[in-house]
């Protein structure tokens, strides 16, 4: 009962929604799985950022990065894949650029400490550059990662083709959503990271090497990035283009903020941003309500901007976010 | 706390190091060889100079066929040569090195760069400017400037007529870039042609919402087409830059893709820029731009150019791999209609 008491909230709000959905999803089965499935397909890179976000500030690191991130692991991933013609090699090229561009902020703000937020634009500025520079059209790759069924839970009414038919990184993410919550909440790497994301000093006075666990964490979560990067260009297309990581980096740290740097909030905000974002394109593509479409393409962001209103009051982010750690400072 | 100056200057030297990266040059003298470029501002010698959209010159695209269409005039006493921009930032730049040089015509190619080209041509009214693709409208435009436009209208309404056709479902789809005129005339135009030929079809349409990205954003567009073949569409016309080809390659990737899932490309012959959509791409609604970049810069040559716009052709790309698959009576039907937007018998309201 005491987690029941703890979290009437958000357990109460899951189930309203899971009703609604069901009721959707009765009402017209093929609307709402192709809906709900659009949800999650946009939904995904933004898990997988706001997981990066996730692990860096509660550690103590502002990653406005992420965007950039994203679209070198894009980049990387699927030019790799091209070169090689193997999708596989190209995942793990996108995964490792993403550690190099995570370690390239973790060097530069706890290492060197430059301030976090020049770090995160100098990040986005030469992705942008980088990738537009040395981008060569008319590369293919021989086909993007398949989508399969997961045995079983694929056969559960609405979720199994929602969650469970579709690609690898998809899954992936929503693994890493519940293990990184393990992780955070349950063990003693995920205490000490957030010790060291509220109260640096202290923790370091505690014998945590404060300066090595923010460098490992903010390295490592490039992994993610890097990740959300090659969805985009392997599994949610077969292709790169210029600048196709369009904004999600940014929208990723709303997720974060909204989500109240938790990984499951993190991730019902974005499947939250992800299913307006579907009813958005469903009432323009459907013609049943006669206003202008710009208008419509406003809704997500009226309901993103009232829900956030309602929801940031109660959220306070990690204590030493954004301030370097100098020890007996 | 104690920063530490060089971790600043060094990663923002290289970001401005990345930045800085102009553009690169390339030219094509008629006789083949690296002679010295003659002097431009002779009258002896025709030049010929290109501006690219951010993209290389062959990118098989807007930049490709704009290029094609001035190497069709290279011979005695023209000389041609092209920059390719990087950076958006670039375009007046760009366009310097051919004003200083005194060109005699400029081709700037795509949309956006638009405001550079009337902003150059008015501090140069001796060089003629051909905007491809950029509208002129009356109040903010230059004499010297001519818009190769295209009605975007009349191919989206062949694209719509085969794909009327065609359907099986008589569910169509469209995934557009940003709303602006050209993807308002292709949605319009493909709206009207499948009614046409089809009057119990019905199309889904999508503008991606957000101003910056439209146009690249084709994750997006990848996720709008898959939910509309899930609520049975069976063609996806794709029209809106990466947007629109990431529609086009969900398509490709869908079971079914070919046999009972179509895709049709926008602009120019989708097939030689988006091999992934080879599966589902059975033609593109195409804008004639090499043909029209001839006319208008032979026109140039022989000085009968007049500023304001010139509509150039548009139609339907060849069927490559589809060509045994499309029945003989939709082809024929098909050929007509386009026919019949070329002469201007059948208008797209």
């Amino acid at each position: 009962m005491t987690w029941l008491q703890r979290n009437k909230i958000p357990a109460g709000t899951a189930l309203v929604v899971l009703v609604a959905a069901y009721a959707f999803y009765f009402a017209n089965p093929n609307i709402a799985v192709s809906m709900f499935s659009n949800a999650w397909f946009l939904a995904v890179p933004l898990v997988l950022g706001a997981m990066v976000g996730v692990i860096g500030e509660r550690s103590g690191v502002v990653n406005i990065g992420i965007e950039g991130q994203m679209l070198v692991g894009a980049f990387a991933g699927f030019f790799a894949a091209a070169a090689t013609q193997s999708v596989f090699i190209g995942v793990i090229a996108g995964a490792l650029s993403g550690i190099a561009m995570g370690a390239f902020l973790a060097f530069t703000t706890v290492k060197g400490q430059l301030d976090q937020i020049i770090a995160g634009v100098v990040i986005n500025i030469v992705a942008t550059g980088i990738t537009s520079f040395y981008y060569e059209s008319g590369k293919t790759i021989p086909r993007g990662l398949p989508n399969f069924d997961v045995p079983l839970l694929s056969k559960i009414p609405l979720i199994g083709p929602v969650f469970f038919s579709d690609g690898p990184i998809a899954l992936f993410a929503l693994v890493i959503v519940i293990v990184l919550h393990f992780l955070l909440f349950k063990t003693r790497w995920g205490l000490r990271t957030r010790a060291v994301g509220e109260y640096p000093s202290a923790a370091d006075t505690a014998g945590i090497n404060v300066i090595a666990l923010r460098l490992f964490n903010v390295t490592m979560a490039g992994t993610l990035a890097g990740i959300a990067g090659a969805y985009l260009s392997m599994e949610a297309t077969s292709t790169f283009e210029r600048g196709m990581s369009s904004g999600r980096g940014f929208l990723a740290l709303a997720i974060l903020i909204f989500g109240a740097w938790r990984p499951l909030r993190a991730l019902a905000a974005a499947l939250f941003f992800g299913f307006m974002s579907a009813s958005a394109s469903q009432l323009q593509a459907s013609n049943v309500v006669n206003i202008p479409q710009q208008f419509i393409n406003l809704l997500p962001y009226v309901l993103t901007l009232v829900v956030l209103a309602a929801a940031a009051g109660r959220v306070r982010a990690p204590g030493a976010v954004g301030q370097p750690f100098v020890k007996g400072d | 706390m104690k920063a530490k100056p060089f971790l600043v200057a060094a990663p923002a030297a290289l970001a401005l190091v990345l930045a800085g990266c102009g553009g690169s040059t390339g030219d094509n003298s008629s006789d083949g060889s690296s002679a010295a470029p003659k002097d431009c501002s002779s009258t002896e010698v025709f030049c010929i100079g290109l501006v690219t959209d951010t993209g290389s010159v062959d990118d098989k695209n807007f930049n490709q066929a704009a290029w094609e269409g001035v190497k069709a005039l290279e011979g005695d006493g023209v000389q041609t040569k092209y920059i390719e921009t990087k950076d958006a930032k670039d375009y007046a730049n760009n366009l310097k090195q051919f004003t200083d040089q005194k060109y005699d015509a400029i081709v700037t190619v795509g949309f956006l760069m638009a405001e550079a080209t009337v902003t150059a041509a008015k501090s140069n009214p001796n060089i003629k400017f051909i905007g491809v693709d950029q509208f002129q409208d009356d109040k903010a435009t230059a004499p010297n400037v001519t818009g190769l436009i295209f009605p975007e209208a009349n191919a989206g309404y062949a694209a719509g007529y085969m794909a009327g056709l065609m359907t099986k479902t008589n569910k169509l789809g469209i995934v557009l870039g940003a709303e602006i005129p050209p993807t308002q005339a292709y949605a319009k135009g493909y709206e009207q042609g499948s009614k046409a030929s089809n009057p119990k079809s019905s199309v889904a349409k999508v503008y991606h919402p957000a101003g910056d990205n439209a146009f690249s954003d084709s994750p997006w567009g990848a996720g709008e087409a898959k939910k509309m073949l899930a609520q049975g569409a069976d063609f996806i016309f794709g029209a809106g830059g990466g947007t629109g080809n990431g529609a086009l390659g969900e398509a490709a990737k869908t079971s079914g893709a070919g046999s009972s899932i179509f895709c049709i490309g926008v602009d120019v012959d989708q097939w030689d820029t988006v091999p992934e959509a080879h599966p589902c791409l059975v033609t593109s609604a195409e804008k004639k731009l090499t043909k029209g970049t001839t006319d208008l810069l032979t026109q140039a040559k022989d000085g009968s150019i007049k500023g304001g716009n010139f509509v150039g052709d548009t139609g339907l790309a060849p069927f490559h791999d589809f060509d045994s698959k499309i029945p003989a009576d939709v082809k024929t039907k098909v050929a007509d209609i386009v026919k019949q937007l070329e002469d201007g018998t059948l208008k797209v309201a």
